[in-house]
């Protein structure tokens, strides 16, 4: 617990808050402007459409906003050259630990504010109803998983090379793995595309009327797949961080 | 009857292989409490890699090392070295961060009180920069910084790998000051790396001294300053002969380089050997009094590539 704190303290005056906040803007500014002058049809299924839009976002912008965050994290290490001082005082175990869970709680934070957000940007646009909170918890689930499994995937990179440019590279790469997968399939087994296999709304574009519908997707089983290898990359990326981090000499 | 003095660190046969290269040879390196224990050896002859196993950040590839009369192993090592402070190459330290929040870290890692955080910035002269950035900190600042992050909670054992790269001499001269009291001080047994023998020979009162992964001396600093004995040099006709008479009187004698060595005498039995020497019609061409410094000593152990 006391190096859980110690994380949180560690990161004062890095801007990490600062700069997902920032990407949480640049997602919400897009809402506000994508989002605006809703027409009936769009307002009687804003709901559906807005966890559909919201996949689709943070499809593409969770690996950058992920890749960012391991990195704001494991470069004061670096830079600082502090693992063999901190390996002399906490078990390396310890504070890979710490460290995955340091990013998790801001995970979970950036999640709820995006949620809290645009649920409330929802009620304020007139959409029909209330959110389908089944639809959403699930959902939102979903997709903490699955930006998790990219976290620890770029927490490992970013633990084990100084030089932070390989896990943004790789960031940046999977956005735009993700938006190739998006223009082929609406499942992917690779963890760039687990935001897109754990979309819970499907849409429907009629060309004639420019009306699109949405619908909630029945799961066939190789797209079941897909969503529980989103909890399979949670698994090997923390393994694998775990063990290569407490195997490494200082 | 005497009790068995026990070694803070005790080295087994510690070895360190990388590959098909041998960092550190079956090394048996022996600390006693209240030493300063001077780590000597040319750059890369294994310094580094010995401390850093010690501390548990190397895993050794055969050996064992005893921290404290314990046996160390990856189960007991946090708690083992929970009354060490470490140094190991440079200082560790968060550049965003102040002098003191960096030290609030290692105090909250290591349990001590934030009297002991104004007592270590106050011995290694931080007190006043103890708000600044310590991105913002000289390298010599930066590097009491982490003495004082070493000495928080005044642990039993400090391990400090080159604690004097990067100071300007005055600095220098302020952690050997520092070093040296730390013993007596606060009961701070020391042990310090360098490849200078002049900082070891200015700071420790033990020595090991280390050469291609092998400890290759051992002892008091005082026992290693006794080998640094002046003899006599004599460069004569027939030095078989002059051997003899020598042995004959008690003296043991060395052929070296076509000089014979014999050790110090007293002027009226030097005068005495060499009178004899000459009335066997040996030609005595030379005498000479030969010094062998810490230097020469610390050469002939570690090489002569080594840096002083």
């Amino acid at each position: 617990m006391k190096t859980l704190q110690l994380e949180f303290y560690k990161i004062r005056r890095r801007n990490v808050w600062l700069s997902m906040f920032a990407m949480l803007g640049i997602q919400l500014l897009w809402g506000l402007w994508a989002m605006r002058n809703p027409k009936d049809w769009e307002l009687a299924s804003g709901w559906m459409s807005l966890l559909y839009s919201l996949s689709v976002l943070d499809g593409l912008m969770m690996p950058t906003i992920m890749s960012l965050l391991a990195s704001r994290l494991a470069d004061i290490e670096h830079k600082g050259n502090t693992y063999k001082q901190l390996k002399t005082l906490r078990p390396a175990a310890c504070l890979y630990q710490a460290k995955a869970l340091c990013g998790t709680i801001i995970l979970i934070v950036l999640l709820a504010l995006q949620a809290a957000f645009f649920i409330l940007y929802g009620y304020c646009l007139g959409y029909e109803g209330n959110p389908d909170l089944h639809h959403y918890l699930l959902s939102y689930g979903l997709k903490f998983a699955s930006c998790l499994s990219l976290f620890l995937l770029q927490l490992l990179l970013s633990m084990l090379f100084a030089n932070q440019m390989i896990s943004l590279v790789i960031g940046l790469g999977g956005s735009m793995i993700a938006l190739l997968v998006m223009f082929v399939a609406h499942y992917s087994f690779l963890p760039w595309g687990g935001i897109l296999s754990s979309t819970l709304v499907g849409m429907d574009w009629d060309k004639t009327s420019r009306i699109i519908t949405y619908f909630y997707r029945e799961y066939s089983p190789i797209e079941t797949a897909a969503v529980v290898c989103i909890f399979v990359w949670v698994v090997v990326f923390y393994a694998a961080g775990h063990f290569l981090f407490t195997r490494r000499e200082a | 009857m005497q009790m068995a003095v026990q070694n803070l660190i005790e080295t087994h046969n510690l070895t360190k292989r990388y590959g098909k290269a041998l960092s550190v040879n079956t090394l048996n390196m022996k600390v006693p409490p209240g030493a300063v224990y001077g780590f000597l050896g040319p750059n890369g002859a294994g310094k580094s890699t010995t401390l850093k196993m010690i501390l548990g950040l190397v895993r050794p590839s055969a050996g064992a090392i005893t921290l404290f009369g314990s046996p160390m192993d990856e189960k007991n090592r946090i708690r083992l070295l929970t009354d060490t402070g470490s140094l190991i190459e440079s200082p560790s330290y968060y550049g965003h961060l102040s002098g003191e929040e960096n030290l609030h870290i290692i105090q909250t890692l290591k349990g001590c009180t934030k009297s002991d955080v104004d007592e270590v910035l106050k011995i290694v002269r931080l007190t006043d920069a103890k708000n600044k950035l310590v991105g913002h900190y000289s390298l010599g600042m930066k590097q009491r910084l982490g003495l004082a992050a070493a000495l928080l909670g005044f642990p039993k054992l400090l391990i400090l790998d080159e604690p004097t790269n990067g100071l300007d001499p005055a600095g220098i001269q302020e952690m050997r000051e520092l070093i040296c009291s730390l013993p007596s001080e606060y009961g701070i047994t020391v042990v310090v790396s360098s490849h200078l023998l002049s900082e070891i020979d200015q700071m420790a009162d033990h020595v090991g001294i280390i050469r291609r992964g092998e400890l290759v001396y051992q002892n008091t600093l005082e026992s290693l300053h006794a080998h640094a004995k002046e003899q006599l040099a004599l460069r004569v006709s027939n030095m078989t002969i002059a051997a003899d008479l020598l042995r004959q009187e008690g003296i043991e004698t060395q052929q070296e380089e076509g000089w014979l060595l014999l050790p110090m005498l007293e002027d009226a039995l030097a005068a005495k050997l060499i009178r004899n020497i000459m009335e066997q019609n040996i030609s005595l061409y030379r005498v000479e009094q030969r010094e062998t410094s810490l230097e020469d000593i610390f050469l002939t152990l570690t090489g002569k590539e080594s840096s002083l």
